[in-house]
């Protein structure tokens, strides 16, 4: 029972990670209709600039003088400034020159600037001085170590001094208060109408008015802040992150919004938890099934889009003959 | 409408995707270092390692003493020709280390190599350097059976090899400390595959229970489901056989997940600098075997350990760096009994009949090119830093290690 218990956590927390790439990924699609396939990397990017950003800030002292809910609220911010410029340079660069060519291309681009996304982590988070855990919390020192493309250690932001229960608890509890900031902006706010709106149709949109350009970019602003807190949550319950986590939360982030349905973000976490949770009960009862998880996660994935093709929320195309 | 026929695509694109995620890995590039092959008194050597890639630390370290010992040789002026090395950057992939091998026997000047901290890779490279009839000395890959009377005279082996480093590892764990309930965890690489091999038999053969093995993908983040079944296992300790990314993250789940009551144990993979980088919490009282004896006990290896550190290179010493070192002291002595003109042939007969002093002990190869010298100790984390066991406070009882 406490083994059942247990991965049900382990799968729920797994599931907000997939989850948070995964509405990036719907976002994106609702209003632009094209896969940006970078938004896994522009997710393990906010977890550096968090990373990095807290080892100059640190080193600089922010956590004497500054309260630590403030100093890493300062923290997010600086990582949702960065990944919402990233989010526009997607935009600008490898999403606008193709708006009305093929879909294919403007999913090129944008798995093309993953790459390069991944390997300017790999490059740039070489040698850096990365402080112990806990040490920011408790004043302690920095520990130098050489990086290599290998993992960093992410700082514990959230509840440095609290269990690993509180820690989970509050990982479900951001992702769920995102979700509902989320739907409430969607449903609620002038913008998040629009952005509604120009999913379903963008000339009808323009036509009444809505400014679509600036709606658009408001989106990739929007989804970078939003893969930025993703990217935190996933490094912090990962303890570690390194520079090419980025395409595997992308492919199963991708797979979840598909599964769930890619034009609707409610889609996105059912399809997230159901990818979690395939993956973490194969890997928990079955003997030696670990090998096995995302094989058999990517096997449920194409059964769903064999016979359930708009996903699982998602809403039957009718072609018109 | 506009989304019409993209489902399709998509089922096509998620597959492909699926695939990838499986291949994924990074991309690595060459870094030769080939010089002017126009110089008559120049013979070279093959040096392959993984510079880049997920065991970048490690290769980058062998590789800095390789040269420091071969930079030696040159200045010594013992050779009446100059040393030259062809260094290619494996980055863990075996078809790169392939490349990587047919660049080295393409070059008429290159007399032997020595490489691989990867099976996987030495497995793609040995058909080539065999073909070429090129002398490959092993120095960190250690599966079974990459020196085997087939692939004898041309492929011999200074490291030990899975069964050499379990062996001592199991020695200690289950006849000197008594842990009997084990969880093997490991990846699905040569090297995962061999460790769990070897310490599953040697398991069974000490009569010990094996409650469960798993083996993950390279890239595995998340530990916890494995972690939940370790733990309603009743295990008292966790092998590792993989390497040290994964091993520091299971680890450091484990500590987290408030497992500290069960003993960490693993192979020499993941002793290196990144396992404490998870910070001195977590990985407290883990243990790894190490294959060799302590440099640090000889004066030869202490001088190397010495002049590694005067060489101001940014990667730390790992669990092989001694053997690469040892690895050229051991060419240069068989390129010594060839005289002025060494030639393959020559090579291939130098090394399998070598006898080396380094800083390793003295190494011989038996008769199917794998080496006599067997030696390995324990080491155990403690306050952050990799300790010999035996001079740790978990030794002398200061400290315990979790209860058998």
């Amino acid at each position: 029972m406490e083994l059942l218990f247990g991965q049900i956590i382990n799968a729920i927390l797994l599931g907000c990670t997939y989850t948070l790439v995964a509405i990036g990924f719907s976002l994106f699609f609702g209003v632009m209709d094209v896969v940006v396939f970078c938004a896994g990397d522009i997710a393990i990017f906010g977890a550096f600039s968090i990373m990095g950003a807290y080892t100059i800030l640190a080193s600089a002292g922010i956590f004497s003088v500054l309260p630590f809910t403030v100093a890493v609220f300062i923290l997010l911010l600086v990582a949702s400034i960065l990944c919402a410029s990233l989010g526009l340079l997607t935009y600008r660069f490898s999403v606008k020159p193709f708006e009305n060519t093929s879909a294919l291309m403007p999913l090129l681009s944008t798995i093309a600037l993953g790459v390069v996304i991944k390997e300017v982590l790999g490059l740039v988070f070489q040698r850096v001085v990365n402080p112990l855990a806990k040490a920011a919390a408790s004043g302690g020192e920095a520990l130098a170590v050489q990086g290599g493309r290998n993992p960093q250690a992410m700082p514990v932001l959230i509840a440095p001094d609290g269990t690993i229960t509180e820690r989970n608890l509050i990982i479900i509890g951001v992702t769920l208060f995102l979700l509902l900031a989320l739907f409430l902006f969607l449903n609620k706010t002038k913008i998040g109408l629009s952005m509604q709106a120009i999913s379903q149709n963008k000339d009808l949109s323009r036509m009444i008015g809505i400014n679509v350009n600036r709606i658009v970019i408001l989106t990739f602003v929007i989804g970078g802040v939003l893969l930025a807190i993703g990217g935190f949550l996933v490094g912090s319950y990962n303890t570690i992150i390194r520079f090419d986590n980025g395409t595997m939360y992308g492919t199963k982030g991708f797979a979840a919004a598909v599964v769930g349905g890619l034009s609707n973000i409610y889609g996105a976490i059912v399809g997230g938890m159901l990818l979690a949770f395939v993956e973490v009960f194969v890997s928990g009862y079955i003997p030696n099934g670990t090998a096995y998880s995302s094989i058999i996660a990517f096997v449920v994935v194409v059964f769903f889009i064999v016979f359930k093709p708009e996903g699982i929320i998602g809403e039957k195309t009718v072609e018109k003959v | 409408m506009l989304k019409k026929s993209r489902k399709y695509s998509l089922l096509w694109l998620v597959v492909l995707m699926a695939a990838l995620l499986i291949a994924a890995g990074c991309g690595g590039q060459d870094a030769g270092t080939g010089g002017d092959s126009e110089a008559p008194d120049v013979v070279k050597l093959g040096f392959l390692s993984p510079i880049t890639g997920p065991n970048s630390a490690e290769g980058a370290a062998a590789r800095n003493a390789f040269l420091m010992a071969i930079d030696a040789a040159n200045a010594s002026g013992e050779f009446p020709y100059t040393i030259e090395v062809i260094v290619i950057d494996d980055a863990s992939k075996p078809e790169v280390g392939a490349a990587g091998a047919q660049q080295i026997v393409a070059d008429e000047k290159v007399v032997a190599a020595t490489g691989h901290w990867n099976s996987g890779v030495a497995e793609a490279t040995i058909p080539i350097f065999k073909q070429a009839e090129i002398p490959l000395l092993i120095w960190g890959a250690i599966k079974e059976g990459l020196t085997s009377p087939e692939n004898y005279p041309y492929i011999t082996r200074s490291a030990p090899t899975a069964a050499q480093e379990n062996e001592p590892l199991a020695n200690i764990l289950i006849k000197d400390m008594g842990y009997k309930k084990w969880f093997i965890v490991s990846d699905v690489t040569s090297y995962g595959e061999a460790n769990t091999e070897v310490f599953t038999k040697i398991l069974a053969d000490m009569g010990c229970e094996l409650l469960g093995t798993e083996k993950v993908q390279e890239g595995t983040v998340d530990f916890r489901p494995i972690i939940q079944k370790i733990k309603s296992s009743g295990a008292t300790a966790v092998y590792f056989g993989g390497v040290v990314t994964e091993a520091s993250l299971l680890k450091n789940q484990m500590h987290e997940a408030g497992m500290d009551d069960v003993l960490f144990a693993g192979i020499s993979g993941i002793y290196s600098e990144d396992f404490l980088k998870i910070g001195a919490e977590a990985a407290e009282g883990a243990l790894a075997i190490k294959p060799g004896i302590d440099p640090s006990k000889s004066p030869e290896g202490q001088k190397f350990l010495d002049d590694y550190a005067a060489g101001g290179y940014s990667e730390p010493v790992g669990a092989f760096t001694p053997y690469a070192y040892e690895a050229a002291l051991i060419l240069l002595n068989a390129l010594k009994q060839c005289g002025d003109n060494p030639t393959p042939a020559a090579m291939v007969d130098a090394i399998k009949d070598s006898e080396t002093t380094g800083i390793m002990g003295t190494t011989t190869f038996n008769e199917f090119g794998q080496t006599n010298n067997v030696a390995a100790y324990m080491l155990v984390v403690q306050d952050g830093k990799w300790v010999s066991f035996d001079e740790s406070e978990y030794a002398t009882g200061t400290r315990v290690l979790p209860q058998p």
